[in-house]
Order: structure tokens, then C-alpha cells, then sequence
């Protein structure tokens, strides 16, 4: 469903993605990792056509992102961390004008059902300046989900929820998975990755630096039986080179 | 206390100062700058300090008697503002802070009164400003530097206390549960009978107002003297009079003689706004996040969210999930103009229009007004050309913040182009469309040579207008795509020196690009014109012009309007707009 070819992304001198190559099945939930200025954001913003990659190709259910970007982005939602909403639209027009967008006939069915699925039917008339963020958050992933899209990419995707609404959240994600969407999944919450990601791919200064299952990475990074904790795993990945497992944070200065 | 105010306050300006200094190290800054501060130089620096060349006034470039006028003029001036100061707003009475100062200052452990004082010591900065940049413009007319400057200060800060102060007061009543409809019910009472006793007087005492007045500037003038001078209006405006009255001082002992009465006056409001014991800070904390937003909105380049509470508004017409996607562009932007044009809006000019044309049709003096009321609504049409890309931002400037989400939408570079031009471009077209009628209804009822030929200009300008308005639109939708950190749609607002020279640069840059393209549109519509003028007569002839005019400049748009979507297909959304 997605495919990923030596993707590159320069700005001048700087690689903020370098020869990042990967392949998404229809189904698998695949978790982006890595620390703060990884590449993660670039390269899902590669991957939805926002941004033109300098090398490398990007195929989305079979169409180019770059040559044939119209036909991929049919196919494609970007959810990001930081809803980003028109504010002079109410929470109803933003559907309608998506549905125009997408050329979803039967989007008033489909939207009342995100509405209520999103706890957001009684905001339907409501500015997104008279929603709370976690409200915006749920009217972006609504407009995101509306076109039934194959491919969804989410950026930090629970920020902003209450518990109920990470529940649902990782709840919907799981279920759309389950119906055969592919989804990419960038966060830092290592705990939702580990839970709800089939694969997970850690990424480090614009560079793959693992790809697998957790079981895969696991075996590889583990220096010890039984250490199965993602964010072990991580500060071990990401790390710098000879430093170990004593690279690991404390949770307060000693 | 204050010093550690005064400490916050003072170097809160150094580093702003410090920054914008050090941000000229960047050319786009930097050519601001020079130009900016060209402009600045000549058109007002030199009349400010009579550099050689300008020649030097004493006083104000006016008659004793229009002095008066003057004085009368900016008394009723302020009289209406600080009237709607009572009547308008609202909310509580609060001092507006920003986020930082009431998560700072409010815990802290600072008095109410030292709490007023910092803002009144931050409101002086304002007013600096103000008075500087007032005091530029009002010198261009003569008179004294520092008469002017003090006279400006004194009217600016008096007025600023007095807003203040009346806010204040309406917390006090709503405290005392007087209710803002009843504040205002009893505010438009006492203005009523203050309205009342002005024209009772004005009956009994001086000839009745002549309508013919209107053509002649200075029988209003004198009327409007003697109304203002005399019977309830020289009470009502008196206090008002002693504001303006310094700034117009003439001479040196004039201004000293009208600066005491003033001084009191602004020291007594000083007195009311300090010892007005309200609690203000509630309010204010909801002033400041309102602020934040506000600022937050604007440095995202949303001006219509920066600019007032938003209500929702119904779309302008239903939009089906099937068709052209450009025209969920025109839906969407046209909901964001209705923030700005609503409905109400629309019905009280037609309502206005509608009984302006009944009084001129009905009204013998009326026919040098309609020739007036012509020439002014074509001026108006030239400049909604000029100013109309300008105001209407629904499109790209606004945006453009937003690229990320529309360059996810899966379109066309030239749909999306499309999309986000139709909207300005119809509340243009619909607004000059309305004037144009307006026009055609005047040379209908008028007697006025070359009838014919007015209306096909009217119809000639009917079809080539939205058009060219789609064009006029696509220069400053394609300047913002390919220079984003000029035309400052992004996080920082424009301000300063710099901030005028970069927009007065780009606004040339914008007026060349203009003159360029509608080039072969002037020469097409010339050459047709003096084809088809002995053939057809003039009034064929100019509409067929216009038409062939038309044509051109459609056919530019279609041009521009794909060249607009290869851009912003090209546009880097990481691209830094600071």
C-alpha cells in the first residue's frame, strides 16, 4: 500500500531524511519512532506529498506521490499533532467543505456517524474557536477519517485527548487497521506504540536505524533476556555509538 | 514596586529595540528600512523640522474662523468617541495585560493602584507613538512643532484616561446591577435630550438649515458655527473645546492660556482612574487571553480572527458533495467574508442607498449631487481596482498558514489557484456590480448628454471588471507564494519602519506587474474602439472594446491562474515567512 524508495530530503547542507527506504502492507500499524528532530514529521510529510522528497520515491496504493500526487492523495489522510482548522468554518461546513474536496456522496451519513463516534454531534454548529483543543483534535481526525481513506498517517495523534478519547482513539485506529487500512503511526508515547503498532521504525538523525516487529528489534538491541521494554530499547537504538545501557536517563538527577 | 515595574517596562523596549536593530542583518530588513526610512524623510521628516526648501509656518495654514470650525469639529470628534465609550462595549471594565505580565504580576504581591500605574506608565509608550506619528501628519499643514506635539499628547492621554475611566465606571454599574441595557437605554436618553434641546434651540434661535447648504461648503460651515456656539451645544462641547484647544494654538501665549484649563482637565481624570476602587483583574485575565489569541491569530496571518469574536455564518449557498472542488474553495472563503459583510451589513447600505436616491429624486437641489454622486462612485470603482486585492485577503494571504492541509488535499495546483481567488474576486465584483448599477439608475434620471454612451460604458465595465479583478488578484496570491518572507503572512506581524519600506516596495513591484499585464488589454480595446467608432457609433463601439478587453484579460487569467497553481504546487510549506 505505501511504498517507500531511498527517500531523501535535503535543506542545503542538512539531511533531515536520508535513503529511508520501507514498504506498508494493507493492515499493519507501523510505528515511527525517534527522537526530537529524527526526521520523523519530514518524512510523513513526504509521504502525504506535502513537502517534494530531493530523491528517493514515494508510492501510495500503486500512484507516485510526486508524479501522480492527485490520484495517491485519494487514497491518503494526514492527521498532524496541531489540528489544523479553518476558523470561520463550523464543525458541520468543515465536513461538507471536505466532502467537496474528496467527493464523498454519502458524507452526511458518514459524518453524523464520526460525529458521534467523536463525541462532537452537539458541537456540529460550533467555530473551532469555541471548541476546546481536545474537541479540535477530534473535528481534524474526523475530517481525516470522512473519505475512508486507505493509507492514514498520524503525528502525535493522541495530543490534546482526555482518557476517554485515547481509548476510542487507539480503539479506531486498531479497527480501521483491521479493515485493511495501512497506517503509520509517529509518536514519542513509546507505551502507545508498543500497544497498538504491528511494526515499529526507529529512526535517528534522518536515518533508519531499525525496522521490524518488536520482537525483531528486541532480539537485536536486547542485551539482556526478558528485556522487552520498548523504551529500553530505544535509549539503547538511539543512543550514541560505544555508550551502552547506561545512556538510559535516570527519572531524577542523582 | 515601580522601580521593578518601571525595570520590566523599560527593558522590555530596550530588547525590543535591540532586536529590530539586529534583524537589519537580514536584506530584506535592511531595504525595508532604507526605503521605509526615505519615505518617512520626505514625506514628512522635512515638513516636521522645515528642512531647507519647506517653507516656514507659524501656525496652522487657516483662517481664524475655520480655526474655530477646526476647534468645533474635533470637540464633536471626541464627543463621539467617548460617547460610544459609554454606550458600546460590554464587557467589565479591565486593564489589558499580556499573558506573562498576570501570570508575573497578578500573584505578586502589588497593589491595585501600582497595578494602574504600570499601565498607564504602558499606555504612555502608545501615546508616544501616536503623538509622534500624528504630529508627522498634522505638521504637513504648518504650525509649531511643539504645539503640536504637546496638544496631540494632551488629547491623546486625556482620551486614553477617559476610556479608562468610563470602563471602570461601567464595571461600577453592572457591580451596582444596572445592566447594560439599562446603562445604554439611560446613555441614549441623555443624548436624546442633549439632541432635543440642541435643535429646539436651533429652531427658535437661527434660520433653519437649507439643504442647498450642502453644495456650498462655506454657508454649512457658518451654519455649523453657529449651532456649535452657542444655546446647549456651547455647554455640551465646552469641556471637549478645552481638549482640542491647545493643539490649535496659533502662537506660543495662545497655547500656554489653553494648556491650564486642559492640564486640570486631564489631571481630574487621572484622579478618577486612580481612585476608581474596582476589581478589575478577572476581567482582565480574560482580556489578556483574548489578547494572546488575538495575537496568536494575527501572527498566523488570520486577520479576521484577530480582529473580533467570530460568530458562525451560514453559507452563501448549499454545497453538494459532487462538482468542480474549486468551488468548495469559493463556498468556504465566502462564509469568511460573511464574517466581515454580513447580511445586516448589506441591507442597511441598500437601505441607506435606497433612501439617499428617494431624497435626490425628490429633491430640487438634487441634480448637482447625482453629477456629484456619479463622479464619486466612479473614483470609488478606480479605487476598488486599486484597493480591493488589497482589503479582500480570502485566498492564499490568509491561507497560506494552512498549506500543509490544503497541499494534502488531492487537486490540482491550478484547482486549488482557482479555488482560492473566486471569493475576493465575487465580493469585488458583486460590490462594483452594486455601484455600477447605482451609476447606470443616475444616468438614467439624469438629463445628461451621451446617455448611450453611458451606459455601454457602465455594461462594457460590468463584463470586464470581474475579470479583471480575477487578474488583479493573481498578483499579490503569486507575491505571497514566491516571497512569503516579504508579503508577511507568517508569525511575525508587520511593524516598525522597516515593515512600510517592505510594503511599499512590493506595493511598486505590484503596480509594474499590473501595468504590464493589462498592456495588451489597453491597446486591444484602443484599437477596436477607433475600428469600430465611424462604423458602429461610440456606445457600440465601447462596449465591443470592453468585450475585446475582456477577452484579453481572460485569457491571461486562465494563463496566470495555472502559472499561480505550478507555484504553489512548488511551495515549500517549511519555508521560514519571519
Amino acid at each position: 500500500m505505501v511504498q517507500v524508495e531511498g527517500l531523501t530530503k535535503l535543506y542545503g547542507d542538512f539531511t533531515a531524511v536520508g535513503e529511508l527506504s520501507f514498504s506498508l502492507q494493507p493492515g499493519e500499524v507501523l510505528g515511527l519512532v525517534g527522537p526530537n528532530g529524527a526526521g520523523k514529521t519530514t518524512t510523513l510529510r513526504c509521504l502525504s506529498g506535502i513537502i517534494p522528497p530531493t530523491r528517493g520515491a514515494v508510492c501510495v496504493g500503486g500512484h507516485d506521490i510526486v508524479r501522480d500526487g492527485v490520484a495517491a492523495k485519494r487514497h491518503l489522510a494526514f492527521l498532524t499533532d496541531e489540528p489544523r482548522l479553518f476558523d470561520y468554518l463550523t464543525v458541520w461546513q468543515h465536513l461538507n467543505f471536505i466532502a467537496r474536496i474528496y467527493q464523498v456522496a454519502d458524507y452526511e451519513q458518514t459524518g453524523r456517524a464520526l460525529l458521534e463516534e467523536l463525541e462532537l454531534a452537539d458541537k456540529r454548529n460550533a467555530l473551532p474557536g469555541e471548541l476546546s483543543r481536545g474537541m479540535k483534535q477530534k473535528l481534524a481526525i474526523a475530517c481525516g477519517l470522512l473519505h475512508s481513506p486507505r493509507v492514514i498517517y498520524f503525528d502525535e495523534p493522541l495530543t490534546g485527548l482526555d482518557p476517554i478519547g485515547i481509548r476510542r482513539m487507539k480503539d479506531s485506529i486498531l479497527k480501521r487497521a483491521r479493515d485493511g487500512a495501512a497506517i503509520i503511526i509517529s509518536s514519542h508515547l513509546l507505551h502507545l506504540v508498543e500497544e497498538i503498532c504491528s511494526r515499529i521504525l526507529i529512526l535517528k538523525n534522518g536515518r533508519k536505524i531499525a525496522d521490524g516487529t518488536l520482537g525483531e528489534i528486541t532480539r537485536r538491541f536486547s542485551e539482556q533476556a526478558g528485556d522487552t521494554n520498548l523504551e529500553k530499547i530505544f535509549f539503547r537504538a538511539t543512543s550514541e555509538p560505544g555508550a551502552g545501557a547506561s545512556t538510559v536517563p535516570p527519572l531524577l538527577p542523582r | 514596586m515601580i522601580a521593578a515595574l518601571l525595570y520590566l517596562q523599560g527593558h522590555t523596549f530596550r530588547n525590543r529595540l535591540v532586536s529590530r536593530f539586529k534583524r537589519l542583518k537580514q536584506p530584506k530588513y535592511l531595504v525595508g528600512a532604507v526605503v521605509g526610512g526615505l519615505y518617512f524623510y520626505f514625506y514628512f521628516v522635512r515638513y516636521l523640522f522645515q528642512l531647507p526648501g519647506r517653507r516656514p509656518a507659524a501656525g496652522l495654514a487657516v483662517s481664524p474662523g475655520h480655526l474655530l470650525l477646526l476647534e468645533l469639529l474635533g470637540a464633536f470628534a471626541l464627543f463621539v468617541v467617548v460617547l460610544l465609550a459609554w454606550l458600546v462595549p460590554r464587557e467589565r471594565g479591565a486593564l489589558t495585560f499580556t499573558e506573562a505580565e498576570v501570570a508575573f504580576l497578578f500573584p505578586a504581591p502589588i497593589t491595585r493602584r501600582n497595578l494602574i500605574h504600570y499601565k498607564l506608565a504602558r499606555s504612555q509608550l502608545r501615546i508616544f507613538f501616536g503623538t509622534l506619528l500624528l504630529t508627522l501628519i498634522s505638521r504637513r499643514f504648518g504650525g509649531n512643532l511643539w504645539i503640536h506635539a504637546l496638544g496631540w499628547w494632551l488629547i491623546l492621554s486625556t482620551l486614553n484616561l477617559h476610556l479608562l475611566g468610563a470602563s471602570f465606571a461601567r464595571t461600577l454599574l453592572l457591580d451596582r446591577g444596572i445592566s447594560n441595557r439599562l446603562r445604554r437605554l439611560l446613555v441614549l436618553g441623555v443624548a436624546g435630550v442633549a439632541a432635543a434641546g440642541i435643535w429646539v434651540w436651533a429652531r427658535r434661535t437661527i434660520p433653519a438649515w437649507n439643504p442647498a447648504y450642502l453644495a456650498d461648503v462655506d454657508s454649512a460651515a457658518d451654519y455649523l458655527q453657529r449651532l456649535l456656539t452657542a444655546g446647549p451645544a456651547l455647554y455640551l462641547l465646552y469641556p471637549f473645546r478645552l481638549v482640542v484647544r491647545p493643539f490649535l494654538a496659533p502662537d506660543a501665549p495662545a497655547f500656554l492660556a489653553a494648556l491650564a484649563p486642559a492640564l486640570l482637565l486631564f489631571l481630574l481624570h487621572y484622579l478618577w482612574v486612580i481612585y476608581s476602587d474596582v476589581a478589575f483583574e478577572e476581567a482582565s485575565l480574560d482580556a489578556s487571553q483574548k489578547l494572546a489569541a488575538r495575537i496568536a491569530a494575527a501572527r498566523a496571518g488570520n486577520w479576521p480572527q484577530a480582529k473580533a469574536n467570530q460568530k458562525a455564518r451560514r453559507p452563501w449557498f448549499k454545497l453538494a458533495a459532487g462538482g468542480p472542488p474549486a468551488t468548495a474553495f469559493l463556498w468556504k472563503n465566502l462564509i469568511g467574508v460573511g464574517q466581515v459583510f454580513s447580511s445586516r451589513l448589506g441591507v442597511s447600505v441598500l437601505v441607506v442607498v435606497v433612501v439617499l436616491g428617494v431624497l435626490l429624486r425628490n429633491d430640487a437641489h438634487s441634480q448637482g449631487l447625482s453629477i456629484f454622486a456619479a463622479i464619486f462612485i466612479a473614483i470609488t470603482l478606480g479605487y476598488s481596482l486599486l484597493l480591493g486585492p488589497q482589503v479582500l485577503r480570502l485566498d492564499f494571504r490568509h491561507d497560506l498558514p494552512l498549506a500543509d492541509v490544503l497541499k494534502t488535499f488531492p487537486l490540482r495546483g491550478w484547482q486549488i489557484a482557482l479555488g482560492e481567488i473566486l471569493a475576493p474576486a465575487v465580493a469585488l465584483a458583486a460590490l462594483q456590480w452594486a455601484l455600477l448599477l447605482v451609476e447606470g439608475a443616475i444616468a438614467f434620471y439624469l438629463p445628461v448628454p451621451h446617455q448611450s454612451l453611458l451606459f455601454a460604458a457602465v455594461l462594457g465595465a460590468a463584463a470586464v471588471l470581474p475579470i479583471l479583478d480575477l487578474l488583479l488578484l493573481l498578483i499579490p496570491n503569486a507575491a505571497v507564494l514566491l516571497f512569503p518572507s516579504w508579503t508577511q503572512t507568517g508569525k511575525d506581524g508587520p511593524r516598525g519602519v522597516e515593515a512600510v519600506g517592505q510594503r511599499l516596495v512590493f506595493a511598486l513591484g505590484q503596480v509594474l506587474v499590473l501595468a504590464l499585464a493589462l498592456a495588451p488589454a489597453a491597446l486591444a480595446s484602443a484599437g477596436a474602439f477607433f475600428l469600430l467608432r465611424l462604423a458602429l457609433g461610440p456606445a457600440a463601439a465601447v462596449l465591443l472594446a470592453a468585450l475585446a478587453a475582456a477577452v484579453i484579460v481572460a485569457v491571461e487569467t486562465v494563463l496566470g491562474v495555472m502559472l499561480l497553481g505550478k507555484w504553489f504546487e512548488r511551495f515549500d510549506v517549511t519555508e521560514d515567512t519571519n
